[in-house]
Formats: structure tokens, sequence, C-alpha cells
């Protein structure tokens, strides 16, 4: 739809014309930087004959954890500490609420019902005083309560922001608390630490599934060779992934955004290239073509690109090439060792470690290059990051405490958090997608 | 873990607008807007809402993914000029709270965290320049930004702005801040919004704060107009009746 000049000129005029005449007259207010960065909530204990204070210290803990709210404390509530009744009554006291400063409120009740937990709430803007949201959920009660605690704090995240927070969701890591190397899974807070695998052997490269039903990991538990395996944490068939490519040895399988395809590293002839294929072995297709080493694949959130590392220059950079392997170009230019790329799922930033003196600090560099910035510093080495599928976090592991740890850090570099505190090592994270 | 239950949602009154229709149809909705208001003489525009969001149990793997990927960016907004590209330094943070190492973190050198340079607040310079334009200073080139803040309903070129008026702009601009949040996410988009609020004399707001340019992200403009809200009674303004607000996220957009 074009307009010629002199049309949108008529329309400009008669829109200023139209509009509220007196503050077309008057100059705008121009506001610039909210000073707040968090919205304060006043979270009332839910009604009900569970542990009301755990369940809401859970949603606490959780919402705090998005690094977006902030928890007025209960003791200064003019109103009801706990949620008196969740009738069909669509009105409460927003002014209560507003005096002690708060932006949202939050009231619910959490019941059995025959074998279930029943949690419903509800949400209110308080500015306004206008319900922002009223759901309900069902879970059996043999779950963990605290799992529904965290999907309430995730949808207030969302109703708040337009991104649905990660308390919800899990991290896969490599940890030799018990000697060797396993796969191991937590809670995107640290909480709940499992073992994934346990072979014995050597395990390495944990990389989600879309989906989230499955792990792919690198692992020499089978003739001491390296090979794809899936744990399925009990939603399908684990075990050997790839088999028919195992001519070759395989060092790393990343999942494309598409659960169709992943991205790996094999070494068909003594060096490592990169390659992309189906999750059956089919349409395996060769991206890098020379001696060099091509390793730590990383795909756009789109799949059209992938960020991978390569030494063809001399020293390991960060380098993009399409989906097809044609278009490859040099992303990091700054120092002389920058590997891990990480492309975080709104597109934005790819994190990288780039070595700086004797150790690695996180920097993030936009794909075009044009910004690179560090995420955060430290004397002692700060490698492997993934982002949260929010965008907002990155975990990474550190060996600022001794032994590696995994710490998660917002985006923005703030709200450093240290997740495992294991004796041995724990390196590799990769974050979960949201579950279902 | 997850998986092993099932869960039942149930949406109420939510008010969220579909994000990604907005972005589809922003064009053609912006020169609605302006056809609304030629064609209606008290405009009764006002911020559409009541699109219900709804997750079913046990979707598609796809949908729930689809949400953070599909996930908010307008469309590309007119980018700022490239920030330059920051050398490698070493950048020390602020140790962790639990147990710092005073030793280890002595020995890095401590360069201040490398952000893009601070801007200037324009306001604050505008609201300056303004004043002194009144007292025929020449007015040198306002910054661009500034300009298509005030768009249409600024204060047209040529009209000097009274000391007064530009105290009480700057007022207004640091109270409303203090109540104005903004996720980190927001803070490094373009996004712009503009919002006519109606004033009593005293400074209450009255009514509803009236979103009458949208920046393309439905949860910063709600932002907006909590932070409005939130603001009632504001500094008692020259004089009552309608004000535009235009709210930026940073200085430099």
């Amino acid at each position: 739809m074009r307009i010629r000049a002199s049309h949108r000129a008529a329309l400009l005029f008669a829109f200023v014309v139209a509009s509220a005449a007196s503050a077309a007259d008057r100059p705008a207010v121009v506001v610039t930087r909210g000073s707040e960065q968090s919205f304060r909530v006043a979270l009332q204990r839910f009604d009900g004959t569970l542990d009301a204070d755990g369940f809401r210290s859970a949603i606490e803990d959780a919402l705090v954890y998005s690094s977006l709210f902030r928890m007025i404390d209960p003791k200064a509530f003019l109103g009801p500490t706990t949620t008196p009744s969740m009738g069909v009554s669509s009105r409460i006291e927003c002014s209560e609420w507003t005096t002690i400063g708060a932006d949202l409120f939050v009231e619910g009740a959490l019941r059995i019902d025959q074998a279930d937990f029943v949690a419903e709430f509800r949400v209110w803007d308080l500015a306004g005083c206008e319900r922002k949201l009223s759901k309900r959920y069902r879970q059996a009660s043999t779950a963990e309560p605290n799992i529904l605690a965290r999907r309430i704090a995730d949808d207030i995240v969302e109703a708040f922001t337009g991104t649905r927070g990660v308390a919800s969701t899990e991290l896969a890591f490599v940890s030799k608390r018990g000697g060797n190397p396993e796969i191991f899974v937590m809670g995107a807070d640290g909480s709940n630490q499992r073992a994934a695998t346990a072979n014995r052997s050597i395990n390495n490269f944990p990389s989600w599934s879309p989906g989230g039903d499955s792990i792919v990991y690198t692992s020499y538990r089978r003739d001491n060779r390296p090979m794809f395996f899936l744990s399925t944490r009990g939603r399908g068939k684990p075990g050997r992934i790839l088999g028919k490519l195992s001519a070759m040895p395989q060092y790393r399988a990343v999942f494309g955004p598409g659960n169709e395809e992943l991205s790996v590293v094999m070494s068909p002839n003594g060096s490592a290239e990169l390659y992309r294929v189906r999750p059956d072995g089919s349409d395996l297709r060769r991206l890098t073509q020379n001696g060099q080493i091509d390793i730590s694949p990383s795909w756009s959130p789109d799949g059209r690109q992938i960020a991978f590392v390569s030494d063809r220059a001399g020293s390991p950079q960060v380098y993009l090439m399409d989906r097809n392997g044609h278009g490859v170009h040099r992303l990091t230019f700054d120092g002389s060792y920058n590997t891990s790329p990480a492309w975080s799922p709104d597109g934005r930033w790819i994190a990288y470690q780039s070595r700086v003196g004797g150790q690695f600090d996180i920097w993030l560099i936009d794909p075009d290059g044009s910004v690179n910035l560090p995420l955060i510093s430290h004397p002692r080495s700060d490698e492997s990051p993934a982002w949260s599928p929010d965008s907002r976090k990155i975990a990474f592991s550190s060996t600022r405490r001794g032994s590696a740890d995994i710490y998660v850090v917002d985006s923005s570099g703030d709200h450093l958090q240290r997740l495992t505190r294991s004796a041995g090592d724990d390196t590799s994270p990769a974050w979960g997608p949201y579950p279902r | 873990m997850t998986g092993t239950h099932e869960i039942t949602i149930e949406l109420g009154g939510l008010r969220r607008q579909e994000f990604r229709r907005f972005l589809v149809v922003s064009a053609v909705a912006h020169l609605a807007l302006v056809a609304a208001f030629v064609l209606t003489p008290e405009p009764g525009f006002r911020v559409p809402r009541g699109v219900v969001s709804v997750e079913l149990v046990g979707a598609p793997v796809s949908a729930s993914l689809a949400a953070p990927a599909a996930a908010p960016r307008p469309k590309a907004p007119p980018k700022p000029a490239p920030p330059p590209i920051i050398k490698p330094k070493k950048v020390v943070l602020p140790a962790e709270p639990t147990t710092p190492k005073p030793k280890a973190v002595a020995k890095a050198a401590p360069v201040p965290k490398a952000t893009p340079a601070p801007a200037k607040d324009y306001e604050d310079v505008l609201a300056q320049l303004r004043a002194e334009a009144g007292e025929s200073a020449p007015s040198p080139a306002a910054p661009a930004i500034t300009r298509a803040a005030a768009g249409p309903m600024g204060s047209p070129d040529g009209v000097a702005i009274s000391p007064v008026v530009a105290a009480w702009l700057k007022r207004a601009k640091i109270h409303v801040r203090k109540n104005w949040v903004v996720p980190p996410g927001f803070r490094t988009q373009a996004l712009q919004t503009v919002v006519q609020v109606n004033l009593s004399s005293s400074g209450e707001v009255r009514g509803t704060p009236k979103v009458t340019q949208r920046s393309g992200n439905p949860w910063y403009d709600e932002g907006v107009v909590r932070a409005v809200q939130k603001s009632s009674p504001l500094p008692a303004p020259p004089e009552a009746g309608a004000w535009n607000f235009v709210f930026l996220p940073e200085d430099s957009y």
C-alpha cells in the first residue's frame, strides 16, 4: 500500500488536528531508562491442606530465579497472607497491595483431588487492578508439588514479559563426581541432580533433542571408541544412534532445532570434520572439506546456519556457514583462541569462550560480528556457555572454586549463581528445552 | 521426571495480545490508526485486548517450543549506530558474595566493564535546549530520535517551551521513571511507545492512559501503561488535560 507524499502530509495534518488538540499543542514528556528491572510480587500462601509454606517458597524461589521479580515480605501485607478462598469472586482490594508497593498480586489454592494435586491461581496486575492470568494445573500426586510451583512461576514471568520463565527447565552436564565422566541432569536451579548414565566409561558432550525427550552424547562405553548414544529418559529406546556411521570415530553430535537432523563431528581420515545427518543415519552430508580441525557445531535457531570452530587460519576461531556448508566466513578476530560457540535461541548472540592470558572468559558476539563484548570474567577459567531457552541466562562451567562447577548468569552478566558443588569436575552444560 | 504427569490448564481473563499478529499487520495497523483519527472527531481508539492465549494439555512439542522461538523481535527496528568493537580486555566482575578471593581478584586489572559508551540524557539536553531557545539562543539540531519521538504530537517547531513547562517535563520524567519496570531483555531493543495521559490539575491520572504509538512489543506497551498508572499522582502539571509521554528503554535510541 503506497501513499503519495502529498496525501501523506494531508493525513498527517488531519491526524494532528483530529487527535486531542491539547496534547498536540504540548511538548511530550520523554521517559527513558526505567529505573526498575524487576516487578514486586505480593504472593499469598495458597489455601489448602498441603504444605502451604513449602509451596509458597517454591514459587518464590522460581520467581526470584528469573531475576525479574522481587518478593514482598508477607509481614508487610495489609491484606491476608493466605488466600481465604478461590471462589468465583473476581475482585480484590488492589489498594491494599499497591500501598505496600506491589506490582502484582498472586492468590491461589492447592488441594488434593482424588489422586491428583490441583493448583489454582490468579495473578493481578495491580496498576490497573485487572486480573491478568487465571489457571488451574493438575498433576499426579506422586510427583513433586514443586513442579507445579515452578510452572506457576514461569507462567507469571510470561504474563509480565511475554517470554516464559525457565524455572521448569533442566540442564544436562558431564560430572566426574563418581570418578569417570558421566552424563547428569538437574533442574535449572541446580536441584535434583541425578545421573543419566552410569557405565564407568567416558561420556561427554550432552545435547538435548528439541522436544526434550532425549539427550545425545558421546561415549567410549563400547570397544573403547567414541560413538553416539541416546539417553531417552524413559520416553523411547535408549542406546546407539547413527550406528551405521561408526566406521569413523564419532566425536560430537548436536541436534538441530527441528528434531529432524543433527550436526555431527566425525573423523574420516584423522582430521575432525562437520557433517549433517538425519537421526536414522540417512542423508549424510559432509559440510567441511579440509585437513584442518572443524568442531563444536551450534545451530542458529532457524536452522539455516551453523557456527563452528576451525583452526584453518592457524588458531582456533569461530566461523559461520550455512546449513549446506557454503558461505563459510570467520566471525571472531579478537584473541588467539576462541571456541565453544553457542547460538542464543532468540538468534541475537553467539556466546563463546575466549582465551585471555592463560584462562578462558565468556564473550558475546552478534552474528554479523559488529558487537563483541565480555559476558563475564574471572581470573579462573569460565568455559562452555549454554543458553537457556528464553535467552535470558547462560550456564557455563568454571574453575573459580577449584574443581569445575556449573554456574548460571543472566545474559546481562548479573546474578551469578552456582548450581553444582561436587568434588569432581562438572562441565559441558547443555540447557534443555521448555517442558511440555 | 517431566512428562510423567498430566497437567490441565485453564485460562481466565488473559489480556495479552497475540504478538505475531501485530508483526504481520503492523504496517496496515499504523495506517488504520491514522485513518481512524481522520475519520472520527473524537478518536475512539483503544488498545485492543482480549486475545486469549491458550495452552493445551499435552500440546505438541512444536507448539510449546514455538512460543519462545517465534518470540518477540520487533521487525528490524532501525539499528542504532553500531557500537565499536570492544577490544578483549580482562574485566573483573564483582566477586561472588559467598567467598571472595581477594588475592586472585587483586591480580586482575580492574578495567571497567565494557559496555557501549553511556549516551547523553537526551531529554535533559532537550529540555535545556528548549528553555534556552525560549531565550532566543541559537538552537542546534536536536538529536534525530527526539524529533521522531515528539513526532506529530510534539511541540510544533519554533514554539518555545517556558521554563516552567520544561521543569515539569523533567520532574514528570523522573517521577515516572521510578515506577517503570523494564526487564533487562527490553533494554537492548529499540522500542518506542507513546501514550496520551489525561492529567488533573493536581497530577492525578484520569482514566486509562491511551497508547497512541505502539512499540511492536505488547508487553513493553503494557509496562508503559502500568508505569503511568502506578505514577499517579504525578507532579502537578502546568495545566490539566492530555499530555503525551514517550517511552524509550535507553537514551541512545
